[in-house]
Order: structure tokens, then C-alpha cells, then sequence
């Protein structure tokens, strides 16, 4: 008897975790939050409460390839990038800043917020240099952890997102996350 | 002391010597280096007495870049500032010869309690 792969049943080998099985909100929270502090000034908080994010915003990633791959995006209005850079320069910032402090200074909490993440997944995986600009696509919706914050009253989305498309066939664990 | 940091990022590189200030170590010659190969080539004309490196840069990774100090006989002291601070990445740069690596984000206190007796 001859039997057809209709992809309903897969190898093992086949099985490939999604972000909501390997980290939850409340440590992506954590993470930016320590980086907040760090980065930006001891007294940054990030409200988790959901904004509405503008028009005209900007995203900065890293990318994660691994046992997990994907990337973990931070989007904000771009005057919010520029202040989130003002405000990581402190006194060495300069009168004016121009694009290239922007994309390095707020690729830079991407990286740092990525690195993070990234140390909490399983290994061994490696991060990618920081990009800043419009964000990755979110391939597969079952594979996105976000966090929707404030920061000094603005709107700061950090997506975990996953850089695959779903499997053929594939259950979806969890509710799509993205707003 | 002079004291070479090594990083793709301007914004990190003055974060790093802020912390270093904010820290107590405030009476060091500083130089910058903007990647790895930058730091290589800085170690020699420049003789550092610590290495402060990044790890993910363009041209030539911050292990790559201990790599090719260690390889060349340099001792000099080698730490890395990272963002990725995986029990993994500290041992790949324990092996490599590094004296320490510091995560980020990190605090002046992080950067005394792997600093004092390295800086003098």
C-alpha cells in the first residue's frame, strides 16, 4: 500500500520550539527594564501599558540564530529615539543630534536588550550586530512574545518575533500576541 | 595607565569611560579603538596596559582579536564589556585568556568589583 506525505505527520527532527514556549513576557520585561536603568538613568522606568504608537517611528533589532532564530525589536516614535539617545549620552550628547547618534545609540539598547534575551534561550546561538530602521516582519504570529511599554509617557514596543514562517501543519500554541 | 577600549559603538565607548569615571578610575589615558582589527593595531602602537573589548564587532570580533594578541605573545590584560554574558561566552573567553567579562547593561559597581586590583 502506498502512502502520501500530506505533512500532517512530522519527524521529529521537525519540531521547532516558538518563542512563547522558551521565554515569557515577564523576563523580556525584566531585561528591558535593567537595561532602562542602566542605560538610561536610574530613575527610567518602563510602564507596562500599551500606547499608541505613531506615524513616524523607527525600530532598532538584533537578530538571534540558534535552536530559536529570530529577532528582538525595539519600535518607537523616532522623536522618542532621539530622546532615548539624548538621554543614554547624558552631558556628552551634542546640541544637535544627527542620524548616525540616533541609529548608534538606540541600536545599541537593541543590542543590549537582544544580548540579554539572547542568553536566556537555548544555545549555542549567535546574536547579530545591531540594525536600525523598519523592523523585520513578523513571519509566523505564534512565534512573537511583545511587550507594549511607556517610557516618560511615550509608546516603546519590544517584539521577540520569530524569523520562520509557521511549519505546514503546525498548531499555533498560543493566541496571536501582536496587536 | 592607559587604557584602550574597544567597541563599534561611539555611544558605548563614552558609556564605558563614563562608568570608568563614575567608578573612580578617572586619572587614565584613554584610547578607542572602533573594532577589533582597530584594537589589534592599537595594542601594538599604542602599548595599553588593559584591553576593555566588545565582543560582536564588524572587521574582526572581539575573541578574534584576543585571539591574535595571545597568538602574537602579547599578555596584555584582556577584558571583554559585552552584551552577551552566557555562561558559554565566559568560558570561550576564560580559555581564550581574557581576565574577565563584564555584561551589559552594567553599573559602576559591576566595573569595580571586576576592575579593582586590574587597574592600579
Amino acid at each position: 500500500m502506498t502512502t502520501t506525505d500530506t505533512g500532517a505527520r512530522r519527524r521529529a527532527s521537525d519540531v521547532r520550539p516558538v518563542i512563547t514556549d522558551l521565554i515569557d513576557p515577564a523576563t523580556v520585561e525584566a531585561i528591558a527594564a535593567e537595561a532602562w536603568v542602566a542605560l538610561i538613568g536610574e530613575d527610567e522606568v518602563l510602564v507596562p501599558l500599551p500606547g499608541e504608537l505613531p506615524v513616524d517611528i523607527v525600530s532598532s533589532w538584533v537578530d538571534v540564530v540558534g535552536p530559536w532564530t529570530g529577532s528582538v525589536v525595539l519600535t518607537t516614535a523616532r522623536s522618542t529615539a532621539e530622546e532615548l539617545s539624548r538621554a543614554l549620552l547624558r552631558d556628552t550628547a551634542p546640541a544637535v543630534l544627527d542620524d548616525e547618534d540616533v541609529a548608534d545609540a538606540f541600536g545599541e539598547i537593541a543590542n543590549v536588550v537582544g544580548g540579554n534575551v539572547k542568553a536566556a534561550l537555548p544555545g549555542p546561538s549567535a546574536l547579530s550586530l545591531p540594525q536600525v530602521g523598519n523592523a523585520p516582519l513578523v513571519r509566523n504570529p505564534a512565534d512573537v512574545c511583545r511587550l507594549d511599554l511607556l517610557w516618560r509617557g511615550e509608546p516603546v514596543a519590544i517584539s521577540v518575533q520569530g524569523a520562520l514562517p509557521p511549519l505546514p501543519g503546525s498548531t499555533p500554541t498560543r493566541e496571536n500576541e501582536v496587536s | 595607565m592607559k587604557i584602550l577600549i574597544a567597541d563599534d559603538s561611539r555611544v558605548m565607548r563614552q558609556i564605558v569611560i563614563r562608568t570608568l569615571r563614575q567608578a573612580g578610575y578617572d586619572d587614565h589615558d584613554i584610547v578607542e579603538a572602533e573594532d577589533g582589527a582597530d584594537a589589534l593595531a592599537k595594542v601594538s602602537s599604542e602599548q595599553p596596559d588593559l584591553v576593555l573589548s566588545d565582543w560582536n564587532m564588524p572587521n574582526m570580533t572581539g575573541i578574534e582579536c584576543l585571539q591574535a594578541l595571545r597568538a602574537s605573545g602579547s599578555a596584555v590584560p584582556f577584558g571583554f564589556v559585552t552584551s552577551e554574558g552566557s555562561a558559554e561566552m565566559r568560558e570561550r573567553a576564560a580559555n581564550a585568556g581574557a581576565l574577565f567579562l563584564i555584561a551589559k547593561p552594567f553599573t559602576e559597581d559591576t566595573f569595580k568589583e571586576h576592575l579593582d586590583g586590574v587597574i592600579a
